[in-house]
């Protein structure tokens, strides 16, 4: 009797898991495709995936609001908060294969590798069970890995080997503290009622390893300091569409498990440890150590990484208030970070199909040659840097409000401290950030420089994006009301 | 001791043999090995901790992280070959065409 109750709950879970399931059949289907298509491979599958990745999103959309619902006997939680990040990484995927130009001969692969990553970020995000948590992460790492090897060259090679070693290290870190937490709670699903009342008076010093052992996976998905040394190189030598990809769907798959996780440690402010400490502290850090270091770069593509991670930092502020206002504030920043950051990497990319981008000399006085891209980037780096007119702006403003009204309830000096450090942080992000914006307008044209290769779809491409950045500065109201309707218990 | 604090002991070795294997070593290969150590010390003590607990959770997370490791191992080999081809070497210090140039 008791495995015929277990049989229908998994046949009534798969049923709550039809996005995924549109997805696996698309990555069975690219790999069959990419077997036996001769003529015009990479349009096909190109646009295969599209139409699969707008299916998925749309059958989300279709599904909202969410019951929260466990599946697989808790194994995984479908709620708003696990969809709305869900929507976000179908989003990404959409963007990518949009701007992404892999030749013929590799491109079933690079669509099957996409669809996998968006497939872990899913599972990653709805995880509820340290079990599906390392699955699902290592879902979305090995094939990280492969992607950033994908421009096939010395360099790319050298970035998908560190990225690898840095990653596993941290991976095998976080299985240990896992198996450390599993012995001090004696259960592997950590928003049960048994893992809260095992570790609420534990004062055991294990308990600060393990947690800190778990956090260093954590920290290195979304490349924030002390565990972001493979972002610069990865960021240089993966091909500028993957570059965008990683910057944005793993970020947030781990960020979203960054919550859930640090919330559950927590144990409702319960913990021996002050985890609004901590996680300030690693915000502080991040925000710090990203932009002094964007400050020395020339090459673009390693500026845009440190960018990334001080943006890490911002992100981190939402869950360092452990407020659910907190909270929805960075799931309106995740939202920013997806359009800026995929605005700007697009524009890049268009930069990089006509100039050699890897100084950012190289960029002088194109700007009055090709206005529209060097227009785009513009506001792209405006947005990154948080200036009107821009959502980047609204986006800041709110995290650091919520950042302000947590302190004022807590008197806490850390907050303050990051408050303070955050604000000097945007002042001085002006300078990297409109380095290139200054190159393009101000600066004379080199001798013999041209106009890049404009292309019509690729300028409409950005100046939605464009819109969508300032139309969200003018009126975030419809779409923070949206996410201030999702609550999110652990 | 007991039989268990020995155990206990001994994958806390394995993990930080592992984790200095990994930090130390020149050779891509070697720094792979120590990796596995390090997921080995997880398995042992999940495997440890389920004799003081009902149900089989913790075996069981054993038994995905050995298929974890093959993947990774798997990953692994086919990066650190695609990189020899290019540089000849797998020590990693020769690998190094990234760097922060100032």
């Amino acid at each position: 009797m008791e495995l015929k109750v277990q049989l229908t709950g998994i046949s009534e879970s798969v049923g709550h898991l039809l996005p995924e399931l549109v997805l696996i059949s698309s990555l069975v289907i690219s790999l069959l495709l990419g077997l036996f298509l001769k003529k015009n491979k990479q349009t096909i599958l190109y646009i295969f995936s599209l139409a699969t990745y707008l299916a998925s999103f749309f059958i989300i959309i279709q599904t909202w609001p969410h019951q929260p619902v466990s599946l697989f006997g808790g194994m995984m939680r479908l709620d708003d908060f696990s969809a709305f990040f869900k929507l976000l990484f179908f989003t990404g995927g959409f963007l990518t294969i949009l701007i992404s130009k892999q030749k013929g001969e590799t491109a079933s692969e690079y669509i099957i590798l996409i669809d996998a990553i968006l497939l872990g970020a899913c599972l990653l995000a709805m995880s509820m069970n340290f079990v599906m948590l390392i699955l699902s992460m290592e879902l979305i790492s090995l094939p990280s890995y492969v992607l950033a090897g994908f421009a096939f060259d010395r360099k790319s090679s050298e970035g998908s080997l560190k990225y690898f070693l840095f990653g596993t290290v941290a991976t095998a870190c976080m299985i240990y503290g896992i198996s450390l937490i599993y012995g001090l709670s004696g259960t592997l699903d950590f928003s049960s009622n048994q893992f809260i009342e095992a570790l609420i008076d534990s004062k055991d010093s294990l308990l600060f390893v393990a947690s800190f052992l778990i956090l260093t996976a954590l920290l290195f998905k979304i490349a924030a300091v002390p565990f972001h040394l493979w972002a610069p190189d990865v960021y240089e030598s993966a091909p500028t569409p993957v570059v965008a990809f990683l910057s944005v769907v793993p970020k947030l798959a781990g960020l979203a498990i960054f919550i859930k996780m640090v919330l559950a440690l927590n144990l409702f402010g319960q913990s021996a440890l002050p985890w609004s400490m901590i996680v300030a502290f690693f915000a502080i850090l991040s925000i710090v150590i990203g932009n002094l270091s964007a400050l020395v770069q020339t090459n673009p593509k390693r500026m845009l990484a440190y960018s990334s991670i001080a943006q890490s930092g911002f992100l981190l502020i939402g869950l360092a208030t452990m407020s659910m206002e907190g909270i929805h504030f960075l799931m309106f920043y995740a939202v920013i970070f997806l359009i800026m950051n995929f605005l700007v990497f697009a524009v890049l990319h268009q930069f990089e199909n006509s100039i050699n981008i890897q100084s950012v000399h190289n960029f002088a006085g194109l700007g009055r040659l090709s206005f529209l891209p060097a227009f785009s980037l513009l506001i792209g780096m405006i947005a990154l840097t948080g200036l009107p007119p821009t959502a980047g702006f609204t986006a800041k403003l709110l995290i650091f409000t919520s950042l302000w009204t947590s302190y004022e309830d807590s008197h806490s000096i850390t907050l303050l401290i990051l408050m303070v450090v955050g604000l000097i942080n945007t002042v001085i992000a002006l300078f990297y950030y409109l380095k290139i914006p200054y190159l393009l307008f101000l600066k004379e044209p080199v001798s013999g420089s041209v106009a890049i290769k404009n292309s019509f779809p690729r300028n409409l491409f950005h100046l939605i994006l464009v819109m969508l950045l300032i139309y969200l500065f003018l009126l975030p109201g419809g779409l923070m009301g949206w996410i201030n309707q999702i609550t999110f218990v652990l | 001791m007991s039989k268990q604090e020995l155990l206990f002991f001994f994958s806390a070795f394995l993990f930080c043999s592992g984790l200095l294997i990994a930090v130390t070593k020149k050779n891509a290969i070697v720094v792979l090995m120590g990796i596995e150590l390090m997921l080995n010390a997880a398995n042992l003590n999940l495997a440890l901790f389920n004799f003081q607990k009902r149900g089989m959770d913790g075996q069981l997370l054993a038994l995905f992280i050995i298929i974890v490791a093959v993947c990774e191992a798997a990953v692994g080999i086919a990066i650190i070959l695609k990189s020899y081809h290019f540089y000849h070497s797998s020590v990693l210090d020769q690998i190094s065409d990234l760097k922060e140039k100032n």
